[in-house]
């Protein structure tokens, strides 16, 4: 039992960075891909930001 | 397997404080070049670039956390410089097929490509530094 709830313990450890990467760099490709069908607004908001780092945009 | 649970920690902390200063350095490195001028106001773009700056310190942060013991490197210096470079090509590249498969939606431009290669040097630069602040208090 013991074993089980420190196995528990460790695959949440394990998966909340892997959330976190996994999250960042899906924000990070909408970002800098500005993918409107995903988030809507990204390409305004963030549009100086991908030409400055040079990413294409139209 | 467990992760290295401070080293991500610290990944993620240094990651966004270099990413919020490496989105301040890239409006004053734009606006002393020129390379793109700039569409909204500056009150935006502080924000804008403040967030965008910190998503992708994050992602070099904890990308150089997890791949730190396999890096050919021996400072963390040159470590981060080696993976902001690396995840900047990965996604250049992706821009370029982009731009390949619809041109009219994604324009590639030489110069801003260039700008932007200089910036993912710098953010290695900011957040390799940042590291070693953290290592240096054990945060």
């Amino acid at each position: 039992m013991e074993q089980i709830l420190k196995d528990e313990k460790v695959l949440l450890k394990t998966l909340w960075p892997v959330l976190l990467i996994f999250g960042m760099a899906l924000a990070t490709v909408i970002i800098v891909y500005g993918m409107e069908s995903i988030a809507h607004g990204v390409h305004d908001a963030f549009h100086d930001f991908r030409h400055v780092i040079g990413m294409p945009c139209h | 397997m467990e992760l290295d649970y401070t080293g991500w920690k610290r990944g993620v902390g240094s990651g966004v404080v270099a990413g919020i200063i490496w989105g301040w350095v890239a409006m004053v490195l734009n606006t002393i070049s020129g390379v793109f001028p700039f569409e909204s106001s500056l009150f935006h773009n502080l924000i804008s670039f403040s967030v965008g700056g910190a998503v992708i310190g994050i992602v070099v942060g904890v990308f150089l956390a997890i791949t730190s013991k396999w890096l050919p490197f021996k400072g963390f210096f040159t470590k981060a410089v080696f993976v902001s470079t690396s995840i900047w090509i990965l996604l250049s590249i992706g821009g370029f097929l982009l731009s390949a498969m619809s041109p009219w939606r994604y324009n590639a431009l030489g110069v801003q490509a260039f700008q932007g290669l200089v910036l993912a040097l710098i953010l290695g630069c900011i957040l390799g530094t940042v590291w070693k602040v953290y290592q240096r208090k054990g945060v």
